[in-house]
Formats: structure tokens, C-alpha cells, sequence
């Protein structure tokens, strides 16, 4: 049966490459749409992950980095360094502006920090070494073809571009850096708001401990002394992220990935009966020898597998270009495709419709008489 | 050779179906994407449409919404209402954050509305109180669907507990739902005093919005103030121009998986009559009209799931939105129009493949047993 079926493929080599092409775009398709969910929730995470720091400290009752308001007295920050073990609290905190020019605007995260927190995936020009400096993100310097020494202005106020960071997007937004100086200059000299003081100055702190230090015993410690915290694990926030990020995208991703999956089982179906139709003076032949029908069904199995299996790694391939294609052209997105539970996932998800596909012509086969083996052409 | 076309067609109706209908679900991942977003769009600029204000004033230098951050003194709401014109400036507090409810969390606007003033509160209830009063929250009403949240179960937003007063109609979206609390909660939860996000101006009837913001701009210092249109207008581009890029490469890789199955379909119904083709063109008929016959076969086939895609699109999507109430779809008549677009050049795309086989077909094949 194996030999038939290999017979089969090379005897028309064109149409057996375009049936395998055929079905790895289907499979690249679902490949590409689950690599951009995950790469979103990726994205969610990575950005609390390349903070850095030991234990990340929010607002008491905020379980979240990304698109919330977290405010924390300046106090705070001494008062988690007088900790025994503690080593050093980093601030951190950020606020949404718009940049563009009109018909062409982009909500855009402006991340402050002091000591630590700041861009860690620099791929161009120099860290921030004054209050004009601004570091951003690959995709926002794509969008408006920035590059570093150029000027961004925000709320009137210009920066300097000092340099390009990747891995700085999330959730269909950009972020940019910027110190504390460059923060209270911009608060200051574009009177962007009447008082300061409504915006928090304080968000985050990242947390460094002493080496040796056990966490979960610092993050207690911190907790019972600072009632004006939560204290998380850096991995615990990242999560935390990654769940909102579900709760928002996970509705449509979800819709989209079994649309992919419906089209998928449709293209492989339709191959595959179409194949089966081609064929049917050769199952005439086999019924006629005597074949029984669950022996042409298995037939049409091992064709339609060798043809799945050797479309997967065309697919994946054609997959993987295209990630990189969108991630070159849209750096704000990451699509997240050679991720191995996702592959296996995936080569389950095509192998069922596989299956399915397979099972849609065998009634075509049922009714196939065996006198057409004898009839002339 | 319509005749033939529409035989041949006909002979390979499984086919035909099944590759329609391929064709028709990848039209429809090209068409699903583009309605999220418009449907979301809708939804983020939904509280600025409802409450309909004539114009919307805020800290100079902003001009949305949308993750917009903008204060100004309260002070200058009072200004703006004693300017000629001006009918009512009702303010409102702002702020963009995660709330949690039903043990799930939730990006939302939170607004924070005058006490006894309901100008700016929800335009439809599901049931419950419309105006928040302390320490009460009114919530999107599809929340209550999602997740058996009650009136008087408690919201959280950072440490400060809300006690839910009541569900509107018209106030979920996936990234910005619509919360509404009391002004000087809100005040207490951000820690300002004094301060108003957004002030918002009906003018007095027959007056141009226009001249009363810009009167607004020239009395009051270092506000913008935008008339109603215009701040949907820039709201609702904010929100298109995220998901721009997305809509794009979905497009095209729906295109390239549309003109892949239409060709892969082509190819085996010519190879599949290689003989009808050898006949046709030993009388007389020239490669050209042999193409044309293959396009028409590709265009039929886009045709069909054009059609499919379509009534899809426009009767069965919007019911989507009642199995996944998180979703907002709205198919557009430009989207329908692009996709014909797309068909168009996915068919005549999938009739170059082929175009290859016929050139090669020797008409000596027809008499050849």
C-alpha cells in the first residue's frame, strides 16, 4: 500500500508539488495566526520580564504592568531600601502620550526610569545620557522612519532619539524610554498638566535583593512593613500580563485559529477528493481484484499522510518567512512560530483534518462500480 | 466554450464545492479581521458618540481619548460655561486602567461623573442605578453575562472596592469597556484634587461648533477644544491605525491561500480534460481562448465564494457576536468592496498556473488513442 502510494506521488510530480504547496500554505496559515497570538501574549510578558529585578512592587491592589494605574508614595521607595536584605529599590513609572502627526498618530508608552528598568535590547546608537535623551522602540522608529539624533517631539516638548531598543512593544503599542529628569523637564516645560502631582511620578519599584537573599521571604518581609505594596515575583506579573493579554485578543485569536483550522480541513479535504476522483478507474481496478473498501480507505490514508507530513515542514518553513517578513516590516508584532508545543499542536490539529479530509471522498469510492476497470476510456 | 466550462464545472462538483467553499472561509479571514477592528473601533469611540457633547475640551496639546492622559484645572469648566454660547460644560474625570470583577480583570475607561449630574453618565441601562453614587460602580452589562457578576457584587479597582450599582447597555469592548464611578472617587483613587480630565460643552442651539471651540481656545488658556465629529474622527483613527498592519498582512495571506486553492483546482481540472483541450485546439481553437476558458473557470469558481463569503459575512458574523459577546463585528462596505477587489486579482492569479499545461498540449494527443 505504502509503494502504491509513493508511486502515486511521483508519477505526477507537478501536481503532487502543488498539493503539497496547497496544504502548507494551509498549515503555514494556522501557523502564522497561532505565532501571532502567542507572540502577543509573549510580548505581554517579555515586557515585565526585561525590567529586570528580583521582586516587582505595584500599588496595593494593582496585579498588573501593562495599561494600568499604579501610584505609590515617595516614601515607598525608602522605606522597602530600609528592609534587612533589600538592596536596592529601582522607580519606575510611565504614562501614555500620542505622537504623530495628524492622520498618522500612535499611542505610544513613555517608560521612566533611573537605575534600572530602562531598554535592554539596544540595536542602535547610545543609552540615555542626558534629560533630552529618548531611546525607543524598532517599530516605532520604522513607522515614522526615525533614527537616532533625530528630534521626537511630545507635547511640544523635544526630545533627542539617543537610540533603538527591540522587544519594547506590547499589546499593539510601542514603548519609549526616558530618565526621571527628562520626565519632570517634559512635565515642566510643555505645562502638560496643571499640577504635576496628578500624575504619578511613583508606579513600580523594582526590587534588587542582597545575594543569598531568599525572595519569598523578602517579598513577606516587604508586604507586612509596606502595606502600600504587592509584592511580586517578576515570573508572577509577567503571568498576570499574559492573562490580560488572553482576556483581550483570546476571543478573536481563538475565532480566527478555527477559521484557520476549517480552511485548513476544507483544502485538504478538497485535495484529497480531488485526487480520489482522478483515481477512481484505479479503485475500480482494486475493487474489482477484490479490494475491500476499508483497504482503499487505508490507501487513501497513507497517500494523504505522506502528502500532510511532507507539506508540515514546507509549511513550517513558509511560516517562518513570513514571521520574519512581518517582523522586519511591523516590528511592533512578534510572531511566535517555531515554538515547540505550538508546532506539536499544530501537527496534531492538521493530522485530524487529515483524517476528516480523507473520510469526506470515501463515499465517492462506495459507489465507484467495478465494471468501469473494464470500460475503454 | 461557456458550455464546456460549465460542464466541466459541473462534472467536479465536489470539488468545485469544496474548493469554493476553501476559497469562501479564507475570504472571510481576510473580511473577520477588518470587522474586529472596525467593531472595535466603534466600541472605543462609542462613550464620545453617545454622550454626543457639542465640544469637547482638554489639556492643550491632546486631541482623543483613546490612551489619551490630559488635566486641567476645574476652574476653567466654570470659565467656559459663563463664555456667550455656551449652554452647559459638564466635566468629567478619566482615567484608563485594569478593573476586576467576576474574578477576571478588564482593561476599562473609568469615568468619573458629577454627583446629581447625569450629562455625562451611561445612555442605556440593562437595569440597576445610572448615576454611581460613593463607593458605587455601573458596569458594561456584558460583563454581568460573562462572568454571573450581580448588582451589589463588588468590583476592584486597585485597592479601592466598588460595590456594583448597575449595568449599561453599549459599554463593553475588548480593550476599553466603560466603567462609571463617582467624580471624587475617582479624585481619591487617582490622588488629584482640583483637576478635571475632560470638560464637556453643549453650545446653544443654531451656533456653529466650530466657532465655539475656537472661541473656548481664545478665553481659556492652554486647553484644545474639539468639536464633536472631529474627536470621533481622531479616536476612531487612533484605533484604526493599531490594527492597519494586521488587517494588511491577514489580506494577504488570505490572497495567497484564495489563489493557491483556485489554482490547485484549475490545474486538475485541465489536467484532468487535457484531452477536450488537445481536441479543441486540433479545430482550430488558438491558446488564447483556452486561457480565457481557464480564467472564466477561475472566476466562476472566486465568484461562488465571493457569494459565500459575503452572505457570511453579512448574515452569519453578526451572530457571532452573540456566541463570543466579547467580540464586535462590523463588515463594512468598503471591506466587501476590497474583497471583490481581492477576488478579482486572486482568480486571474490562479489562471496563470494553467496557462502552462495548455501551451504545452499537443493537439496530435486527440488523435492519438
Amino acid at each position: 500500500m505504502w509503494r502504491l502510494a509513493i508511486k502515486q506521488l511521483t508519477y505526477e510530480w507537478s501536481r503532487s508539488l502543488l498539493t503539497a504547496l496547497a496544504i502548507s500554505a494551509a498549515i503555514a496559515m494556522i501557523l502564522v495566526l497561532r505565532g501571532f497570538e502567542q507572540g502577543l501574549y509573549a510580548q505581554s510578558e517579555n515586557v515585565v520580564l526585561d525590567r529586570g529585578g528580583d521582586l516587582f512592587l505595584t500599588q496595593s491592589g494593582v496585579s498588573n504592568f501593562l495599561a494600568v494605574r499604579s501610584s505609590l508614595p515617595q516614601l515607598t521607595r525608602s522605606e522597602v531600601e530600609a528592609i534587612k536584605g533589600v538592596k536596592t529599590a529601582h522607580p519606575l513609572t510611565g504614562f501614555w502620550a500620542i505622537y504623530g502627526p495628524q492622520g498618522n498618530k500612535f499611542p505610544l508608552l513613555l517608560l521612566v526610569y533611573d537605575t534600572k528598568g530602562g531598554p535592554t535590547h539596544l540595536i542602535e546608537g547610545e543609552p540615555i545620557r542626558s534629560s533630552r535623551d529618548i531611546v525607543i522602540d524598532i517599530g516605532l522608529s520604522k513607522r515614522f522612519n526615525l533614527k537616532p539624533g533625530e528630534p521626537l517631539v511630545v507635547s511640544d516638548f523635544e526630545f533627542t532619539v539617543s537610540g533603538i531598543t527591540s522587544g519594547s512593544s506590547a499589546l499593539f503599542s510601542t514603548f519609549a524610554y526616558v530618565s526621571y529628569d527628562g520626565m519632570i523637564d517634559l512635565f515642566l516645560e510643555s505645562e502638560i498638566a496643571p499640577d504635576i502631582s496628578t500624575f504619578p511620578l511613583l508606579s513600580f519599584l523594582l526590587v534588587e535583593l542582597d545575594e543569598g537573599m531568599d525572595q519569598a521571604s523578602i517579598a513577606q518581609q516587604i508586604e507586612e512593613a509596606v502595606p502600600v505594596v504587592d509584592v511580586f515575583q517578576p515570573g508572577t506579573l509577567a503571568n498576570n500580563d499574559k492573562a490580560l493579554g488572553k482576556e483581550l485578543f483570546g476571543p478573536i485569536m481563538n475565532v480566527l485559529v478555527i477559521l484557520s483550522y476549517i480552511i485548513g480541513m476544507l483544502v485538504i479535504g478538497m485535495i484529497i477528493y480531488s485526487d480520489v476522483s482522478l483515481r477512481r478507474r484505479s479503485f475500480a481496478v482494486m475493487k474489482a481484484l477484490g479490494f475491500k473498501l476499508s483497504h482503499i480507505a487505508k490507501g487513501i490514508l497513507i497517500h494523504s499522510m505522506i502528502i500532510v507530513l511532507l507539506a508540515y515542514p514546507i509549511g513550517v518553513f513558509l511560516a517562518h518567512m513570513t514571521s520574519m517578513g512581518i517582523e522586519f516590516n511591523m516590528p511592533v508584532y512578534l510572531v511566535q512560530v517555531l515554538e515547540p508545543f505550538g508546532l506539536l499542536k499544530v501537527l496534531i490539529g492538521v493530522l485530524a483534518m487529515m483524517i476528516i479530509g480523507s473520510l469526506l471522498p470515501l463515499r465517492l469510492i462506495t459507489k465507484t462500480d467495478p465494471v468501469l476497470a473494464f470500460q475503454v476510456e | 466554450m461557456l458550455k464546456w466550462i460549465l460542464k466541466t464545472l459541473w462534472g467536479q462538483k465536489g470539488s468545485v464545492f469544496s474548493s469554493a467553499s476553501g476559497v469562501a472561509f479564507a475570504f472571510i479571514l481576510v473580511v473577520i479581521m477588518e470587522a474586529a477592528f472596525v467593531g472595535e473601533s466603534n466600541q472605543i469611540v462609542s462613550y464620545i458618540r453617545h454622550v454626543n457633547a457639542d465640544v469637547w475640551v482638554m489639556q492643550k496639546g491632546v486631541s482623543n481619548m483613546h490612551m489619551a492622559t490630559t488635566f486641567v484645572w476645574d476652574w476653567k469648566a466654570k470659565r467656559i460655561a459663563e463664555l456667550p454660547g455656551v449652554k452647559k460644560a459638564t466635566p468629567i474625570l478619566y482615567v484608563n486602567t485594569a478593573l476586576k470583577s467576576g474574578g477576571r480583570n478588564w482593561f476599562a475607561y473609568v469615568i468619573g461623573l458629577m454627583p446629581n449630574d447625569a450629562r455625562a453618565g451611561p445612555w442605556s441601562m440593562a437595569y440597576g442605578k445610572s448615576h454611581p453614587g460613593q463607593g458605587e460602580i455601573v458596569l458594561p452589562h456584558v460583563l454581568a453575562k460573562m462572568t454571573d457578576a450581580k448588582l451589589g457584587d463588588t468590583a476592584m479597582i486597585a485597592d479601592k472596592k466598588f460595590e456594583i450599582a448597575g449595568f449599561s447597555n453599549e459599554t463593553f469592548s475588548m480593550a476599553n469597556s466603560i466603567a462609571f464611578v463617582n467624580f471624587h472617587d475617582l479624585e481619591e483613587l487617582i490622588s488629584t484634587s482640583g483637576t478635571v480630565s475632560f470638560i464637556l460643552v453643549d453650545i446653544e442651539s443654531g451656533l456653529d461648533k466650530q466657532s465655539v471651540a475656537k472661541l473656548i481656545e481664545q478665553q481659556v488658556e492652554k486647553v484644545s477644544a474639539i468639536p464633536h465629529e472631529q474627536f470621533i474622527k481622531n479616536d476612531f483613527q487612533i484605533a484604526m491605525l493599531m490594527g492597519v498592519e494586521v488587517v494588511s498582512f491577514m489580506s494577504i495571506i488570505g490572497s495567497i491561500l484564495a489563489a493557491l486553492i483556485i489554482a490547485f483546482t484549475a490545474y486538475s481540472q485541465v489536467s484532468r480534460r487535457k484531452r477536450e483541450l488537445a481536441i479543441a485546439k486540433a479545430l482550430g481553437y488558438q491558446n488564447r481562448s483556452l486561457y480565457l476558458a481557464v480564467l472564466m473557470q477561475t472566476l466562476i469558481i472566486t465568484g461562488l465564494a465571493l457569494i459565500v463569503a459575503i452572505l457570511i459575512s453579512i448574515f452569519l458574523l453578526p451572530l457571532l457576536t452573540t456566541l463570543v459577546p466579547q467580540i464586535t463585528l462590523v463588515v463594512t462596505t468598503t471591506a466587501l468592496i476590497r474583497l471583490c477587489m481581492i477576488a478579482v486579482f486572486v482568480a486571474v492569479l490562479a489562471a496563470l498556473v494553467p496557462a502552462r499545461i495548455i501551451a504545452n498540449i499537443d493537439p496530435l494527443t486527440a488523435f492519438r488513442s
